[in-house]
């Protein structure tokens, strides 16, 4: 459970973040859908506890992340936009460096690294030192050691970029697991069929506001058109952009 | 005890990572072996230089014209007398002899008369390897001259002290030892110099490195305090500088003792424990500089920006090692508190054959360890900096 309100970031003269308010609930999948530059890395950025907001607050399963960002991060995932690996560890190393540092013990480690792999595809990788894997395979191994602690609150950060259509799919398959398995899954993205594909909500920024959000159907209905795309860009406001 | 298990998870993580990169264990292999290829070639051809001065081989011409002379000289330690080339000048000048004695026939028929024989020598002084024989033969000849001209007084009945009014006595006050000092003196330096290269990778990969790659933000995701993780990279940078360091000294030792120290005209009296007891010094220091390096690689963007730092940063244990060199820092325990001039002083003490007590080490050690962590926390501190974190 995510709870952000009057979320606030500023770099010099640019205001990144002027208002966003979010609820992500368990058991759902909320995209954050916004043009490139809309604001969605710098908010993911303060929900994870790195970046100060200027002003708001955040919680994540009672925790703040702003008074307590390391307690925070106990309970959350995440996938954030820089993904860098260690290119002379190998898959299997990677999710293990990240389970030790959750303290886990040997055990469930083991457990957990065996099944990761296994769901994202990845066994016959697991000893190969990434030095040498293809952009979906690195996404697989940072989003494998992002859940080896089996956190409740999953935060992605356009997780599909740049993968193929098999990765896609597989990191797809995975963020529907976590939602069955009651998860809260916030994820963001700047394409659409990625969004009303995946998710029970979503969350509309542009130039650092929230302007929407809702289902699909909702979206659709308050921008007056049948096609989320179309919806998408008059509620950003781009439309008014184009057409001036 | 969590946060223990915590330092050890990333202290190994950064173990593994750099002990696989070839790059690290390259520059880790030479910097051990720096230290003693460099201080044995200084040492030996030292020895060999000053061998050579000792052994002198005397080409003599006419020596029938003085036979007691010639059996005199080849009385002498390290003197061989041999015969004289032709032409003496010639054999000079051409650098098949570095100098060349000559009798005149009527040396044995003057002395007998009790008049001044002449003897020649022929040489080029500017000739730096020709001058301290030069030097040895003068003693030689002048030693051999005042004997006779004692026994000449003798025969007269005249006390031989009545013509040599004043003696020049010469006491050589620097001790073999202390001599020794000046040759081990680059040694801690040299040792330094191997931590600091042996530990530099690993500290640049896991700070610079991470930013480079983008791996620190996940890193930083985790549920770990900064100064934890901070503090493990230190841990893992300075267990590779030390065992630099280590290695360094049980080779360099090992060549010590090879040293023909009897030619040096040293009795090398510094035991063995005494050597290794500059590793109590030395490491404390090594995991100091290791710091310093981490620190400065974490403003670094990249692993190369890092390595520019590095230049600068060289300096930081050169410049006190240079000026232990050269300005003689032993016997002033009180500069122990003093990080990096402290251990020098100190170190330069234990190669003079003066070990200082065992508070200068404590007191250097503590000195030096409680900086390295000063640095560890600042470095904890760049890394909650958002333009460190996300600036790439």
């Amino acid at each position: 459970m995510i709870a952000i309100e009057g979320l606030q970031k500023r770099f010099g003269d640019v205001q990144a973040v002027r208002s966003v308010h979010l609820r992500a609930t368990d058991g759902t999948v909320t995209g954050l859908l916004g043009p490139n530059g809309a604001g969605k890395t710098t908010t993911l950025r303060m929900l994870s506890g790195l970046m100060r907001p200027d002003a708001g607050s955040i919680v994540v399963d009672g925790a703040d992340v702003v008074a307590d960002p390391v307690g925070a991060q106990r309970v959350m995932g995440q996938l954030p936009d820089s993904r860098g690996l260690y290119p002379r560890l190998t898959a299997r190393e990677h999710i293990e460096y990240f389970a030790g540092l959750h303290g886990l013990d040997r055990a469930t480690t083991r457990d957990r690294t065996t099944r990761l792999l296994a769901r994202l595809g990845l066994e016959g990788l697991a000893d190969r030192r990434v030095a040498g894997f293809s952009q979906g395979e690195r996404t697989k191994v940072a989003l494998a050691r992002a859940l080896v602690h089996a956190p409740r609150n999953v935060i992605l950060d356009e997780p599909t970029n740049g993968l193929d259509v098999m990765s896609t799919r597989a990191v797809r398959e995975v963020i529907r697991g976590l939602r069955d398995e009651g998860c809260c899954v916030v994820f963001s993205s700047h394409i659409m069929q990625e969004v009303s594909a995946l998710c029970d909500r979503i969350v509309v920024i542009a130039s650092g506001t929230v302007v929407a959000e809702g289902t699909a159907d909702d979206l659709r209905a308050k921008a007056g058109r049948d096609n989320l795309e179309d919806a998408f860009v008059s509620l950003v406001g781009l439309d008014a952009e184009a057409s001036a | 005890m969590r946060a223990l298990r915590l330092l050890a998870v990333v202290a190994r993580k950064e173990l593994t990572d750099g002990l696989r990169d070839r790059r690290s264990l390259v520059t880790l292999i030479f910097s051990v072996v720096l230290t003693p290829v460099l201080l044995g070639v200084l040492l030996t051809t030292t020895a060999g230089s000053q061998r050579g001065a000792e052994a002198l081989t005397l080409p003599v011409v006419g020596r029938e014209h003085a036979p007691d002379l010639v059996r005199w000289l080849g009385q002498q330690t390290g003197v061989t007398v041999v015969a004289g080339p032709a032409d003496p000048e010639k054999a000079v000048l051409d650098r098949t002899e570095d100098l060349v004695l000559i009798i005149e026939p009527d040396f044995t028929e003057r002395m007998r008369r009790a008049q001044t024989a002449e003897v020649t020598l022929v040489s080029e002084s500017s000739r730096e390897r020709a001058r301290p024989k030069i030097a040895r033969v003068r003693a030689l000849i002048g030693g051999y001259a005042g004997q006779l001209g004692s026994l000449r007084l003798i025969a007269r009945g005249v006390a031989p002290a009545i013509a040599s009014p004043i003696r020049l006595q010469e006491v050589e006050v620097s001790s073999s030892q202390a001599r020794l000092a000046a040759l081990l003196s680059f040694l801690p330096l040299l040792l330094v110099i191997a931590g600091l290269v042996g530990g530099t990778q690993i500290a640049i990969d896991s700070t610079a490195g991470e930013r480079e790659r983008g791996s620190l933000e996940p890193l930083l995701l985790n549920p770990v305090p900064r100064w934890i993780i901070a503090a493990g990279k230190w841990l893992a940078a300075s267990a590779l500088a030390c065992t630099a360091v280590v290695f360094s000294m049980v080779i360099t030792v090992t060549v010590l003792r090879r040293i023909p120290w009897h030619d040096l005209g040293i009795r090398f009296r510094v035991s063995d424990a005494e050597l290794f007891s500059l590793l109590l010094l030395l490491l404390p220091l090594a995991a100091l500089l290791t710091a310093v390096v981490l620190f400065a690689s974490t403003f670094a963007r990249s692993f190369k920006e890092a390595q520019g730092y590095m230049g600068m940063l060289m300096l930081v244990p050169m410049l006190p090692g240079m000026l232990a060199t050269v300005y003689p820092l032993s016997r002033r325990p009180w500069l122990a508190p003093v990080p990096i001039l402290g251990q020098y002083a100190l170190a330069s003490d234990v190669l003079g054959g003066q070990p200082p007590g065992a508070t200068g080490f404590l007191v250097a050690g503590a000195v030096a360890l409680a900086c390295a962590l000063g640095l560890v926390a600042l470095t904890a501190r760049a890394l909650s900096r958002e333009a460190v974190v996300f600036g790439r």
